[in-house]
């Protein structure tokens, strides 16, 4: 089974009778969920049909509707919430997609996670505490295991560092961490870069340990940089990864939360009226939209959600702050649960979705298709 | 009802600059429990906080404070850390940070780390559904 409480996609996880083998926390969390949501509409329960027709009759009447989300829908379900949204003139925001239009411009290196086992000896995590969010990324991938190239595993074949604002459980069991302050991110970034060009930095940060840094990484033969939601902003980790190239061989691998979202940002790239920002910013601010559809995305959970005013559509496996507040909530099945399909891992590969379980939930894409067919 | 002397002083505050942080424990309840469970709010509703800072509003570790920006007003429960951070405090993601202002999914200095006050406080932790009182 495949399991989707993350971007790695783990497809190793054996579903027992009362036990599920192999699965992180999150994981086991996910597949044995069980807080489900009704149709609501108005916070009053709602038969099923009326609830999706209810949702088409705002979305048609919304002059300025915003689409948020996507990253934990199958990229099925995402191409009909595309359709959807042209068909009513709704804008979609996936945040923390950008960096993967970089990736996939090809304007910084990329590999695979299977590479990253097999040929990595300087792993990165940059703004990123997989522990608490990829969990089975350092054991499978990233750091203890045993790959091609590297037999010894982390023990002496790999380096693994933590360039972070806190000090994580990640950072715990890393070689070298450094907590760096959120406002002076881009002065740590050019100081490690002028240690890169074997100049002296000039920083208030500690020289001496950024030159230790610099020495390290350009000692990498193949480094992975994995870069998450705390990391500097996206042209910034383009500049290291140009400076890092210069003198070694270094990857980037997005660390964001959602299994899907990897799939979403490529099927809005270079779309009309994508501002080449990967939907994070431009367009229609959350407080200006009339109508906002989330589609398995805890909004209210998620963001600074002061001022938005606009009606609210929730379309979500289970029961969050969003669809407790929503004008409309519609449940649906969820992906690699009770819904198949396919997703893309965070590296790129295309991952086959299994269903887990039967259930008569009607998953994303079909609710999306049946919305599309009315309005 | 019966007033106590401190009641009529106004609690210590100090500033700090707020960073969130993920949290697997939280996600697990959370996707067990639901967000509106207790358990999930015992994990989300906290703030890890410098024991020289506690020191200076006078709270201790599992007291609760609230904690002011500009954009809200919410109170959490202190934890104290483990480590030296003073003038930091670490809240995990979600409503009770994102009311604040503080989130890491608009990746802008002004939300990964946000300015407020922090002090004691007397009211109880509000409710995931109470945080925004829409």
């Amino acid at each position: 089974m495949v399991c989707t409480g993350c971007a790695l996609l783990c497809d190793d996880v054996e579903i027992g009778k009362n036990d599920c083998r192999h699965a992180c926390r999150i994981g086991d969390a996910h597949i044995t969920s069980t807080n489900q949501i009704g149709a609501m509409v108005d916070r009053s329960p709602y038969d099923m049909d009326a609830a999706i027709e209810r949702a088409a009759e705002i979305l048609v009447s919304a002059e300025k509707p915003v689409f948020v989300g996507f990253g934990n829908s199958v990229t099925e379900a995402q191409a009909t919430g595309i359709e959807l949204a042209e068909k009513v003139g709704a804008e979609i925001k996936t945040f923390r997609t950008g960096i993967f239009d970089d990736i996939l411009d090809g304007r910084v290196k990329t590999c695979t996670l299977p590479e990253v086992r097999d040929y990595a000896d300087v792993i990165v995590f940059l703004g990123c505490d997989p522990m608490n969010t990829h969990p089975r990324l350092l054991s499978k991938y990233a750091y203890y295991p045993r790959g091609e190239k590297r037999q010894h595993g982390w023990e002496t074949d790999r380096i693994a560092i933590t360039i972070d604002l806190r000090f994580s459980h990640t950072a715990s069991i890393c070689k070298e961490a450094y907590t760096i302050d959120p406002h002076r991110q881009i002065e740590f970034v050019d100081a490690l870069m002028d240690a890169l060009s074997n100049k002296v930095p000039k920083t208030t940060y500690d020289k001496k340990r950024i030159l230790k840094l610099a020495g390290t990484l350009k000692k990498a033969e193949f480094g992975v940089i994995f870069a998450g939601t705390s990391a500097p902003p996206r042209d910034v980790i383009v500049r290291l990864m140009d400076r890092l190239n210069e003198s070694s061989d270094f990857r980037l691998l997005p660390l964001a939360p959602g299994y899907n979202l990897r799939s979403i940002a490529e099927q809005l790239r270079n779309r009309p009226g994508d501002d080449g920002r990967g939907g994070n910013g431009g367009g229609t601010n959350l407080q200006e939209a009339d109508c906002i559809l989330c589609l398995g995305f805890d909004l209210m959970n998620s963001l600074p959600a002061h001022g938005i005013n606009g009606k609210m559509i929730v379309i979500d496996p289970s029961e969050t702050l969003t669809s407790r507040y929503a004008d409309v909530a519609i449940p649906c099945a969820a992906g690699g649960i009770d819904c198949a399909g396919s997703a893309v891992r965070m590296d790129g590969e295309t991952v086959e979705i299994p269903i887990i379980r039967e259930s008569e939930r009607l998953s994303d894409g079909v609710i999306l298709k049946r919305i599309l067919e009315v309005v | 009802m019966k007033m106590e002397f401190g009641e009529f002083l106004a609690a210590p505050e100090c500033s700090i600059m707020i960073i969130t942080y993920p949290d697997i424990f939280r996600t697990e309840v959370g996707l067990k429990h639901g967000k509106f469970s207790r358990e999930y709010q015992e994990l989300s509703a906290v703030i890890v906080l410098d024991s020289g800072d506690m020191a200076k509003i006078e709270v201790n570790d599992g007291d609760l404070v609230e904690i002011k920006s500009e954009t809200g007003v919410v109170v959490v429960r202190a934890k104290e850390s483990e480590k030296e951070h003073q003038g930091i405090g670490y809240m995990p993601e979600g409503a009770w940070a994102n009311v604040l202002g503080a989130s890491p999914a608009t990746p802008l200095a002004s939300t990964l780390a946000l300015s407020v006050k922090v002090g004691r406080s007397r009211q109880e932790i509000p409710a995931i559904e109470e945080v925004y009182r829409r």
